[in-house]
């Protein structure tokens, strides 16, 4: 006896295929935000999200209540000018990891008020020594 | 002490492993004394695991310092309260939080499963084992809470922001519903082993998934509140990896809590619900391993850590077992019966499913997708909250329309006919609230617009299908309206709890709309005496005060809020200075109207020379978030409540077969 066509499995297969072409439409338009290192701002142009951590020592005031202050690369030492004209979330200090979204003109990242993100206030300890 | 604590965790190592080796083989060979020793070597491990988290607790407590990890998380100045919840601040006291929570669930179920699950029991103890035995390797020699060190005169203290009552429920929570997922996932795997693909796993394990769902949706609840009441954004959720990586697993835990019931009903979609619950527990897993690799930029991710290959490790070893099993068992796995209609209650859950699971898969993309695009492009890229809100539209309004759809469609087939004399008060209601909110100004937004009419149809069917029943039962019993009301929830508490929670989610889609897509901001800086305006409201600012309390400098800026001639009284936002700890947290003020809905936040920044920079938000609605995780909670309880009809039912219908089943 021919096994009947079932309609679940249509249904699952379509549905998988228009979330994929919702999904790769959406991407292929909207795309993302470059995620980018103190080291290599200076190669991008336009959007970006810049990751580091605050040199410490380097903090000053800025106007509208912001810092100004030194990024450097994570795992890394070549640094990079921030000035942030908004005021920063309680966890932003010295030593810290941040990130800021922003964008890039002629290798000069401006910063978009209210974008900086700290992490997590349980996430901060200290580095485990190798035994 | 430590000793103690490090000698009852390598204890507990020792058990797990006996109740996987020896718990497997007793399976595989059918003996019954070894698989009770290896079901007993679970609650012994627990013994041992509590006397560890007493060690570390006690130490928390007594501030011993000597404890590396109290001295990196307490200090003396800390309130007791504070210092017991610093137990599960840092990576090591979480690590053995998921321990303890693991042994607590294993024990609970093994006990209260013995009867009704007893020919799955032989091969979930070692399945549970194996789960156990990871995280307690990981504490004995990859990350231990009891490492020591020479006391210093004082510890580095708690970050003042988890200095907040939330510290104290919101992990657990989370913990709970994380490792609950552990339940189902062993039962699936235990039951397939066994090779008993009926749906006696899913039956005995229906209320412990519910349970570890509830507490993911409440512990996430809490999370967002946590964060709207101090962290002083204004928002309450920010699409972070690790926020999202809870979202994920809870996603998959609610299409399974769906699905569920087709195959209960009419014996379909058997793999698909495996596939669901390795889903859920894999991806609790993984919201494990994001806080701990440091492999995505996350608000909330450990920054140091050498667990996190561990747990990739793992995920890949769970994720190529489960599948082999499930891929070895499929012969078992096929369907009783068909989709008869694509008009059907079954159709709706498969949709239902359908979405969740692809709402899941995007926010899992989004996560993994710096990943993935470091790897192919060579570059980081990252996707943010327009990516994220766009899949929730395309996602979450048809299920939340299909929230009021689904449970007023027959089973198997359903006609026109019938749906149009179905949906006609529900759609009648939708269509006026649109109409309604449109003549109001509520177009402003069409997401929102679309949300609230969705909202409004699946509250309309809520309720039509209570006063359906309980008019039936009024009918046929002849009981009173309050007695046939409740009778009729207590005689299908898993479904008229259902509805509650569906009720519970409405409020949330409405909140979430309200807050997001008709929220007013504004910014200023402001000397004393002068005002800004947001939303109606007039806001003044006073002179800042400044008062010291035990380790506190307290600045406060007292700030008039009237609307109209009307004076609403005075909001005090500011900052606190923690002396011990050398920072600063912020200190929002919140005015919440109850009876609309809404409320004033601010958030202030006080300037050396007295000004005060002040971000002020009104939120339409937001407390309608919070109400529904009350809501929620109730209608969890209420579909998981005990039901002896029920359980004389399912043990007739799952009538004993042999005791144990060859691999």
């Amino acid at each position: 006896m021919p096994r009947t066509k079932s309609p679940a499995r249509l249904i699952i297969a379509l549905s998988v295929a228009g979330v994929l072409a919702i999904f790769l439409v959406y991407v292929a338009i909207a795309g993302g935000t470059p995620q980018v290192k103190p080291s290599n701002v200076a190669q991008h142009t336009g959007s970006v999200v810049l990751v580091g951590t605050v040199v410490s020592g380097s903090v000053r005031p800025a106007a509208n209540d912001g810092k100004r202050f030194l990024l450097r690369d994570r795992d890394g030492s070549a640094r990079f000018p921030v000035v942030y004209r908004d005021a920063p979330p309680d966890q932003f200090k010295g030593g810290r990891e941040i990130s800021l979204q922003g964008k890039v003109h002629d290798g000069v990242f401006v910063g978009q008020p209210g974008s900086m993100m700290t992490k997590c206030p349980s996430k901060y300890q200290a580095a485990k020594k190798a035994a | 002490m430590a000793e103690l604590g490090r000698g009852a965790l390598v204890i507990a190592l020792g058990l797990e492993l006996w109740a996987v080796g020896a718990g497997g083989y007793a399976a595989w060979r059918g003996r019954r004394r070894l698989a009770a020793s290896a079901q007993n070597a679970l609650y012994a491990a627990l013994g041992a695991i509590v006397v560890a988290a007493l060690v570390l607790e006690a130490a928390m407590l007594r501030r011993d310092f000597s404890f590396t990890y109290v001295a990196e998380h307490t200090s003396r100045k800390l309130t007791d309260g504070y210092a017991a919840a610093a137990f599960w601040s840092g990576q090591e006291g979480s690590l053995l939080l998921w321990l303890l929570i693991l042994s607590l669930f294993s024990a609970g179920v093994l006990a209260l499963t013995r009867r009704p699950a007893r020919t799955l029991l032989p091969w979930v103890v070692p399945i549970l084992g194996v789960v156990g035995t990871f995280f307690a390797f990981l504490l004995v020699f990859v990350t231990s809470p009891f490492d020591t060190q020479p006391p210093p005169a004082d510890g580095a203290g708690l970050n003042p922001s988890l200095q907040n009552p939330y510290m104290l429920a919101h992990p657990p929570l989370l913990y709970l519903g994380y490792v609950g997922l552990t339940i189902p996932f062993a039962f699936a795997m235990g039951a397939l082993l066994a090779r008993r693909t009926d749906e006696l796993w899913i039956v005995a394990t229906r209320r412990w998934t519910l349970l570890a769902w509830t507490f993911l949706g409440v512990g996430q609840l809490l999370g967002s509140h946590w964060a709207y009441v101090e962290i002083g954004w204004g928002g309450y959720y920010a699409w972070d990896p690790v926020e999202n990586a809870a979202l994920m697993p809870w996603l998959a835990a609610t299409a399974f809590l769906h699905s569920v019931m087709i195959q209960e009903k009419r014996g379909m979609l058997k793999v698909w619900n495996v596939l669901l619950v390795i889903g859920a527990f894999l991806l609790s897993l993984f919201g494990t391993f994001l806080t701990r690799s440091g492999v995505l930029n996350s608000v909330h991710s450990f920054s140091f850590s050498s667990v996190g290959p561990w747990i990739l490790g793992f995920i890949a070893f769970v994720t190529a077992a489960s599948l082999v099993i499930l891929f070895s068992r499929l012969d078992l796995l096929r369907s009783r019966t068909r989709l008869e209609s694509v008009v059907s209650r079954e159709a709706t859950f498969l949709y239902n499913n359908l979405l969740l699971v692809a709402l899941c898969l995007t926010i899992l993309w989004g996560v993994i997708y710096p990943i993935v695009s470091e790897a192919v492009r060579g570059e980081t890229v990252t996707v943010g909250s327009p990516y994220y809100n766009f899949f929730l539209r395309v996602f979450g309004l048809p299920l939340l329309l299909l929230m009021g759809i689904g449970p007023l469609v027959a089973w198997r087939r359903a006609s026109l006919r019938s749906l149009g004399r179905t949906f006609a008060w529900p759609a009648a209601a939708a269509v006026a609230t649109g109409v309604a909110l449109l003549f109001l100004g509520a177009g402003s937004s069409t997401p929102g617009l679309i949300g609230y009419t969705f909202s409004a149809f699946v509250l309309a069917s809520i309720v039509l299908e209570f006063g359906r029943g309980t008019s039936a039962r009024h009918a046929t019993a002849h009981e009173s309206w309050p007695r046939a009301f409740t009778s009729l929830i207590g005689r299908n508490r898993r479904r008229y709890g259902g509805y509650v929670v569906h009720a519970a989610i409405v409020l949330l889609a409405v909140g979430i709309v309200g807050s997001s897509a008709y929220d007013t901001k504004s910014t200023a800086t402001l000397r004393p005496g002068q005002s800004m305006g947001v939303g109606g409201y007039t806001l003044t600012a006073g002179r800042p005060r400044y008062t010291t309390v035990p380790n506190i400098v307290e600045g406060r800026t007292p700030i008039l809020v009237r609307r109209g001639s009307d004076a609403l009284g005075t909001l005090n936002p500011g900052q606190n200075y923690y002396k011990a700890e050398d920072q600063t947290s912020r200190e929002v003020a919140i005015r919440s109207d109850y009876l609309t809905g809404e409320d004033l936040f601010l958030n202030a920044v006080i300037n050396k020379d007295g000004s005060v920079h002040l971000e002020a938000s009104v939120k339409p609605l937001v407390n309608l978030i919070w109400l529904s995780g009350l809501v929620f909670i109730f209608g969890s309880v209420i579909a998981m409540w005990p039901d002896a009809r029920e359980q004389r039912r399912l043990a007739t219908r799952y009538a004993e077969q042999p005791a144990y089943a060859r691999a």
